[in-house]
């Protein structure tokens, strides 16, 4: 698990069906104080609780597929939590 | 399993509803002798952790889910221990 600031949003009009309602985004980590930190990852938004700009956590690994209704999706980052702040 | 310090509370209201009434922390993995080890990650307390605590992290796939008596828990960090000593050798 790793907060990432979403710098992008990722449009595809071909995709898996248990994708087609989910929004993706680009997600790029970041550290506590807000800094870059390693490359940017694909994440999907289930819950639809993000926007382009959000500092938010993003699940990895097989515990992605875990924030879908579902639990089918072929993903491996999900963002699941919006940060409003860090304290 | 790592070892990792707590930094700072992430403060949330829109969130995946596993989350909900669950403390989720910024953590810094670290060497067992408190030097930086790696880049920062997210945890989900379990232990009744707080900022400044030497913790254990750990948790594999579907351990959340059955902790925590949820049908989908997308929870890939678990703190499972606070850290009180550590004996170790140099090697």
């Amino acid at each position: 698990m790793l907060l990432g600031k979403i710098i992008g949003k990722v449009w595809a009009e071909q995709k898996v069906d248990s994708l087609k309602a989910c929004p993706m985004y680009m997600v790029q980590p970041v550290t506590s104080l807000g800094n870059q930190t390693g490359h940017p990852l694909v994440a999907a938004d289930p819950r639809h609780i993000a926007c382009p700009g959000d500092t938010v956590v993003v699940v990895t690994s097989t515990d992605a597929v875990q924030a879908f209704e579902t639990a089918d999706a072929p993903v491996n980052a999900s963002i699941v939590v919006l940060v409003d702040r860090l304290e | 399993m790592f070892l990792a310090k707590v930094k700072k509370r992430v403060v949330s209201t829109k969130k995946h509803d596993a989350y909900r009434g669950k403390r989720v922390f910024v953590i810094q993995p670290v060497n067992p002798d408190g030097t930086d080890a790696g880049s920062e990650s997210v945890a989900v307390d379990y232990v009744g952790a707080g900022i400044g605590d030497t913790i254990v992290c750990g948790g594999a796939p579907g351990v959340a889910q059955e902790v925590f008596k949820l049908d989908h828990a997308p929870i890939h960090n678990l703190i499972i221990a606070i850290v009180d000593q550590i004996c170790y050798r140099e090697t």
